[in-house]
């Protein structure tokens, strides 16, 4: 059984909609990341994956079982919703305990196997308590440990911090970094950091179309020479924001510091290491996609 | 396992204790657990045993034309045509149309049948009769007179409201009972079905005195057939089947199915590896058990005081569970299974109104026949007979293969609505119907599995 995901010539519909429009990829073990702004066809693209949309044309093949095998499909796949929840009335342990019966485990296995990963996710002290009564991250961390419940070979992670305070957000990613051994784990965001702390291997998609496939290096390579840093009086940054493609700027005392993207710098600025959230934004305005003159955070690298 | 986790999601529900309280509550009005005060006891010569309706020509036959032609005079015809009680009002050509079958089973004349059923129209409600004799005319100033013949020959005769007073037409000599019953089915047909002439209810017309040795027969069936407790027991199942069960456990087979879209779990099952056969199998069995749980107990409740009473009497002690598991049960099977069906196809709770609806028409198409139907398509067949009628034993035995056949039929019902509740599940768990009726969709799917995946 190989250990990949294939996709050839997917396209999916909405309607008369196009959601995907002929994606290709071959996801390897360890973590994928799929980044993308939202709309670009993600969570599609994920719930096709794990049998929940059926598709128009093309074939998927999951460690070498064809997705029409429905029944296979979900006995190796692990998934977290980009809208988890659970059974508010019910504990902790009580939730996985429902979803290890429902996917067939036997007693021994499935108490053993809660203990394992309450103690994985960090939430063997609150096993007694409600789901309802759970903070975001601690319900996302349930979310993670549910979808681990069959050991599965596939594990699909979407949107899993959208939402979290940055320090639940770091603890996921290392999580979901723990857990990746062997496994191919398919993490969905459009939070560029999660990507760059986590994964190796990514796709960028928009409106339903894979339009980077390769590694973050690569990407990070392609955006060598092309990010820089000025540093301005505030009075100048209207006319600075509709020059430059932005990526973002923090203040200075008085000056503001902007970092940009730019193949002819203006005098005055400083080539930059690129990182991911540059590359990304590059690749999109190569492709004219998105304009990433957009106005950033304040207090974005 | 599964099983048991889905029984514990419903009984550890607030739902489900407002279902419980709601069956006691309902079967506590109908006096259930006082069946101790109103003991079986052996006939004595020279008591009032009681009716029983029997099919005697002599008797029916003046009795279904007198309601007939009562009815006829008022143009006011009572029928439940699907149920519920509608009353029909003929127009002139059809009361012309009703004389003419008057006149059939009289011997008499439409015309003369058809004026004197106008003049016997009730003039008003006050429990009066005003009889008039001339025309009703307005003089030049406006005022109303009686004129002119008889001008001021005006009856009013309050004894003659109550009918005592009024000519009634009568069955012609030598009429067929069958030729009756044809054109009493005519008159039914007529009002558009649904009324009291119609050839099978025509025996209510007819009731006969019990006799002792009838009586006696009666008690000894119930003895011995029954065992005493089967009777008690077969009363609470008329009484719960047609008061809550063929109802209430649509509220929790609703609940149960909305439960993972309110918790917003249905992805995270429906990529689960469990099969939609089990998984819906598993909640249906669940919920079953769940309503039918307290049903038997209260059933027990009910029947246990009586084992002292009758004690040193043979009694049969599994009636409360056979009966509640051979009687009560299908009905529970039926409106869990619409709970579910409906519930699963549309996302809604409309299953409520669904259930609430089939529950009322039936109940309502019981109306004419309170006491006992057991018709093949009753949602709750009724046996509707205190120990004072000795159980009517006799009438239960004759018509308990034709409950076998529609207890039989509502478990197969329920079990297709399951059958068909899987399917729509795996269509849904494969994104083929969304939220709402998309059965078309996923029906066109079928044939063309290239349109499937544009759903």
């Amino acid at each position: 059984m190989k250990d990949q995901i294939e996709i050839k010539g997917l396209n999916k519909f909405y309607g008369k909609k196009q959601a995907l429009r002929n994606v290709n990829l071959t996801i390897r073990q360890g973590m994928f990341g799929l980044l993308g702004p939202n709309g670009a066809g993600k969570t599609t693209f994920m719930k096709v994956l794990v049998t929940l949309l059926p598709r128009k044309e093309g074939e998927i093949t999951v460690c070498g079982i064809p997705i029409e095998n429905r029944a296979e499909i979900r006995r190796i796949i692990g998934y977290l919703p980009q809208d988890f929840s659970m059974y508010p009335s019910m504990n902790v342990a009580e939730a996985l305990d429902y979803l290890a019966i429902l996917s067939g485990l036997s007693g021994p296995v499935r108490r053993e196997r809660i203990e394992r990963l309450l103690a994985r996710v960090n939430l063997t002290e609150h096993r007694h308590k409600k789901v309802g009564a759970l903070s975001g991250g601690m319900k996302r961390r349930l979310g993670v440990a549910q979808a681990l419940l069959n050991d599965p070979k596939v594990l699909i992670v979407d949107e899993p911090t959208a939402g979290l305070d940055p320090e639940e957000r770091v603890r996921l990613r290392n999580l979901l970094a723990e857990v990746a051994g062997d496994r191919i784990v398919i993490l969905s965001t459009h939070i560029v950091g999660d990507i760059e702390a986590a994964c190796e291997d990514i796709a960028i998609m928009d409106q339903g179309q894979v339009i980077y496939d390769g590694t973050v290096e690569h990407l990070l390579d392609a955006a060598e020479g092309q990010v820089f840093t000025i540093t301005a009086d505030k009075k100048e940054l209207p006319r600075l924001k509709s020059e430059l493609a932005i990526t973002g700027m923090h203040s200075q005392g008085q000056k503001t510091v902007l970092r940009f993207l730019s193949a002819d710098p203006p005098p005055g600025a400083v080539a930059g290491e690129p990182n991911m959230e540059d590359a990304y934004m590059l690749y999109l305005h190569k492709n004219g996609i998105a304009a990433p003159s957009r106005e950033p955070e304040e207090g974005g690298r | 396992m599964l099983f048991v986790r889905e029984m514990k999601k419903i009984v550890c529900s607030f739902s489900w204790v407002l279902f419980v309280a709601a069956i006691g509550i309902a079967m506590y009005t109908q006096g259930v657990f006082g069946f101790a005060q109103d003991l079986l006891h052996k006939p004595a010569p020279g008591e009032n045993y009681g009716v029983k309706q029997e099919e005697i020509p002599e008797q029916i036959m003046p009795e279904a034309l007198s309601k007939l032609w009562e009815e006829f005079c008022a143009n006011e015809y009572k029928t439940y045509p699907i149920g519920f009680i509608k009353t029909v009002k003929l127009s002139e050509k059809e009361q012309k149309k009703m004389a003419g079958i008057l006149a059939e089973i009289t011997g008499m004349d439409a015309g003369a049948l058809l004026r004197e059923g106008n003049r016997q129209a009730p003039a008003d409600s006050d429990g009066f009769t005003m009889e008039m004799n001339g025309d009703l005319v307005q003089n030049s100033e406006g005022e109303f007179a009686v004129a002119p013949e008889n001008a001021g020959s005006l009856h009013v005769d309050p004894d003659e409201a109550d009918g005592a007073g009024f000519w009634q037409p009568s069955v012609q000599k030598g009429m067929a009972y069958e030729e009756f019953r044809e054109l009493m089915d005519r008159a039914d047909a007529l009002l558009g079905g649904g009324s009291a002439y119609e050839a099978a209810s025509l025996i209510q017309y007819g009731t006969v005195s019990l006799t002792y040795e009838e009586a006696e027969e009666r008690y000894d069936l119930a003895v011995n057939s029954d065992r005493i407790t089967g009777g008690y027991a077969r009363l609470f199942a008329d009484y719960a089947t047609v008061m809550v069960m063929s109802l209430l456990p649509v509220f929790p087979a609703v609940i149960l199915c909305m439960k993972d879209r309110q918790a917003r779990m249905e992805e995270l099952i429906h990529t689960n590896r469990v099969t939609a056969a089990r998984l819906v199998m598993s909640r249906y069995l669940a919920l079953v058990a769940a309503c039918i749980l307290p049903v038997l107990i209260l059933s027990y409740v009910s029947n246990i005081p009586l084992w002292g009473v009758y004690g040193g009497m043979n009694l049969d002690y599994l009636a409360p569970a056979r009966y509640t598991f051979g009687w009560i049960l299908p009905s529970v099977m039926a409106a869990a299974a619409v709970g579910m069906f409906v519930t699963e196809l549309t996302g809604t709770p409309l299953a409520v109104a669904v259930q609430g609806l089939w529950w009322l028409l039936d109940v309502n198409a019981g109306y004419r026949s309170l006491s006992s139907s057991y018709s093949l398509f009753r949602l709750a067949p009724r046996h509707n007979a205190g120990p004072r009628s000795w159980f009517r034993t006799q009438e239960y035995l004759e018509h308990r293969d034709g409950l076998l056949c529609n207890r039989l039929l509502f478990v197969a019902g329920s079990f297709a609505l399951v059958a068909l509740t899987i399917w729509i599940y795996e269509q849904k768990r494969r994104g083929r119907i969304k939220d709402g009726i998309s059965l078309v969709r996923a029906c066109s799917g079928l044939g063309n599995r290239k349109g499937q995946s544009e759903a």
